[in-house]
């Protein structure tokens, strides 16, 4: 039986537009995604949002994914609806990514200081398109980040928790952190610091990102501790540790270091300059 | 960078004063004068090169300070009513932007009040008031200025400075007037370490971010900001220790004779009242810079025809100052060296026999110890 609960739904989907079922390739709190092939041959992911939660906030993802136009972010192709046994089902289709993830990627090697490079340059891209919109992704991290083919450029998808600034926040004031994943969330998303929520908290979840890819540690990570023991140094502003500080300045990465600054103020105000830093870099390789 | 004259209640004479030409630029005022005043003082500093010109709204306390606000067309008529509303201050900085054009200044601050409390919410607004200035003058040559009211016992907790220069950076404009609202009574050095270290992290944090800073109402204390990293620093011929305080801030006496002159003596950092200044005097303890200040013969010269000399004391403190922010920017002095003198200078008045007794009771050289610990702790602050 598959691990999949919604995939005879993708399966009834399929059918109804005539495209050719593939398989499950990841399921989320909202939604599971499954590949597909349609009658002209391009391969696309399909992902059924899961009963009960077109919400809010499925719909601002599909909103924010419909504002957005680059490259570098993942384009939304359909956003439709379909009823199978009496219960409408709604389903995003979206560009298959062949090449997978990032985190497919550093389940077996890190990657180089000209990858780290290059797939920073086209992410700095895709966050300062993203900032463009009034949009803050919320969620960069390795297994967001993909590949169109192994030689592709990085992709970011996976709007699940994007906010947008134009609209009221759907977090309370009064929870204690926001939405997002711990391990490569900034400071402020921790904290539910929502004044402080800007392109600069995607700046933060990038460096960690990049950092991690790279380097194989979490920048806030101190030698001997945990997982836990990091995202309690972010969120209490502790600053990277002395060992990814060194790492980083003996690999002429001195803008990775800014970029991961505890307060957004001393990161890079905007993401020209950041992009300018980041190529800076190329000196070193 | 040159500092600033803050204009305040008739002080327009000493824009145009020959001895006073450190100064580069200055906040206009709408308080103190009509819009044909400030247009007036506007032409007359236009014929200076490099000369900046600020014009501060001033909606700070449109309630309760309004002297001459009521006559810019800017000033809203139903303040005592209105909600203040992101609508609100739409169809002022409308109003704001279109008295600009006109005026012709280089820069023009985005209007702000002082709240009662100092929220994130509060700081998200000014820069929302900030963006839209700026949105408006685009495509004319007068820069939006952004303001930030801080207040200073807010900034005691360390992480705050952090927080709100977080917030002001999202501003898109690069240039800030920083308004620090405190409890201090005027007349009286800010001696609080935590408010200093508070301040001068918000300072270095602005600055390291990419915003050149301009502290308004500036006195003495001139020199910790300075040291912070401040590109300008603003002050008035009342030494402007009147400060933004909590209740209000305070004119100095009107007329009749309610001012006092001060000497303001660089190797104290302190104000000194005419006996101390002959005192201090007396005991060869008054600075190179006080000596080669032009208005400390003026004064000393004054004293023994028993003539007044007030309007030589408001110059001798903003020569001192207008020289001292350009020694600081130039590095051919540190504020660690001001205050290192000030604390050594206090220690001799203290061991000095006679001793000498300043006649104003507060007036005696504590700041000094607690602007050294502010100077040294503030980078470890929060």
């Amino acid at each position: 039986m598959s691990v999949y609960a919604l995939e005879h739904i993708a399966v009834a989907i399929c059918e109804a537009l005539g495209y050719k079922f593939g398989s499950g390739i990841g399921a989320g709190s909202f939604k599971e995604t499954f590949s597909a092939t349609r009658a002209d041959g391009v391969r696309i992911a399909l992902k059924v949002l899961k009963p009960g939660c077109s919400t809010e906030r499925s719909d601002r993802e599909v909103e924010a994914m419909k504002r957005c136009a680059h490259p570098n972010v993942a384009s939304l192709l359909e956003l439709s609806e379909i009823e199978i046994a009496g219960t409408r089902h709604s389903f995003i289709v979206e560009k298959f990514m062949a090449g997978g993830t990032l985190e497919d990627r550093l389940r077996t090697q890190l990657i180089s200081r000209s990858e780290l490079l290059k797939i920073g340059d086209s992410l700095i891209g895709a966050v300062g398109h993203i900032a463009a919109q009034d949009l803050v992704h919320r969620d960069f991290k390795p297994a967001n980040i993909m590949f169109a083919d192994t030689e592709g450029e990085a992709v970011i998808g996976d709007f699940g928790v994007v906010r947008d600034l134009k609209r009221e926040s759907l977090t309370m004031t009064y929870f204690p952190s926001g939405p997002g994943t711990p391990y490569f969330a900034a400071p402020e998303q921790l904290t539910n610091d929502k004044a402080l929520i800007d392109w600069r908290t995607d700046q933060f979840a990038l460096g960690t990102t990049l950092a991690i890819a790279h380097f194989g540690v979490h920048p806030y990570r101190w030698d001997g501790e945990d997982e836990n023991q990091a995202i309690a140094r972010v969120a209490g502003r502790s600053g990277p540790s002395p060992t990814f500080v060194q790492m980083a300045t003996h690999a002429e990465l001195p803008a990775l270091i800014k970029i991961l600054a505890p307060w957004p103020v001393e990161r890079f105000r905007t993401p020209a300059m950041l992009l300018e830093a980041w190529r800076a870099q190329r000196d070193g390789d | 960078m040159p500092a600033y004259h803050q204009i305040g209640h008739d002080s327009q004479n000493l824009l145009f004063d020959e001895g006073l030409t450190r100064f580069g630029g200055a906040i206009l005022s709408p308080l103190n004068y009509t819009p044909e005043e400030v247009a007036t003082q506007l032409n007359r500093l236009r014929e200076r090169e490099t000369f900046v010109t600020l014009f501060d709204p001033h909606l700070y306390r449109p309630q309760s300070e309004r002297m001459h606000l009521p006559s810019w067309d800017y000033y809203p008529k139903d303040v005592e009513t209105a909600d203040i509303t992101s609508e609100w201050w739409a169809g002022i900085i409308d109003k704001l932007a279109a008295t600009a054009l006109q005026l012709n200044p280089t820069a023009i601050a985005s209007p702000a009040i002082v709240p009662k409390t100092f929220p994130d919410e509060f700081y998200l607004g000014l820069v929302e008031n900030g963006n839209r200035l700026e949105s408006a003058l685009q495509g004319t040559a007068i820069r939006a200025t952004q303001t930030v009211v801080a207040n200073l016992v807010d900034l005691m907790n360390p992480q705050r400075a952090m927080s709100i220069a977080s917030i002001m950076s999202k501003s898109h404009i690069e240039e800030c007037l920083l308004v620090l609202i405190g409890n201090t009574d005027p007349r009286r050095e800010l001696a609080d370490p935590e408010e200093l270290k508070g301040a001068m992290k918000l300072i270095a944090a602005l600055e390291n971010g990419g915003q050149r800073v301009t502290v308004a109402t500036s006195s003495s204390e001139m020199i910790l900001w300075k040291a912070a990293g401040a590109t300008n620093c603003a002050t008035g011929k009342f030494f402007n220790l009147r400060r933004f305080t909590i209740s209000r801030f305070e004119e100095p006496g009107g007329k009749g004779g309610g001012q006092l002159p001060y000497w303001f003596e660089e190797s104290l950092l302190a104000f000194l009242r005419q006996s101390d200044l002959l005192r201090v005097q007396a005991r060869g303890l008054i600075s190179d810079a006080s000596t080669n200040n032009p208005f400390s013969k003026a004064i000393l010269d004054s004293i023994p025809a028993k003539e007044s000399w007030l309007g030589l004391s408001w110059r001798h403190f903003m020569y001192w100052f207008a020289e001292t922010e350009l020694r600081l920017s130039n590095g051919s002095v540190s504020t660690e060296d001001l205050l290192t003198t000030a604390d050594e200078t206090w220690a001799a008045v203290a061991s000095s026999k006679p001793k000498i007794y300043m006649e104003e009771r507060y007036n005696n050289g504590d700041w000094v110890r607690q602007w050294m610990r502010a100077l040294e702790e503030y980078p470890y602050f929060g």
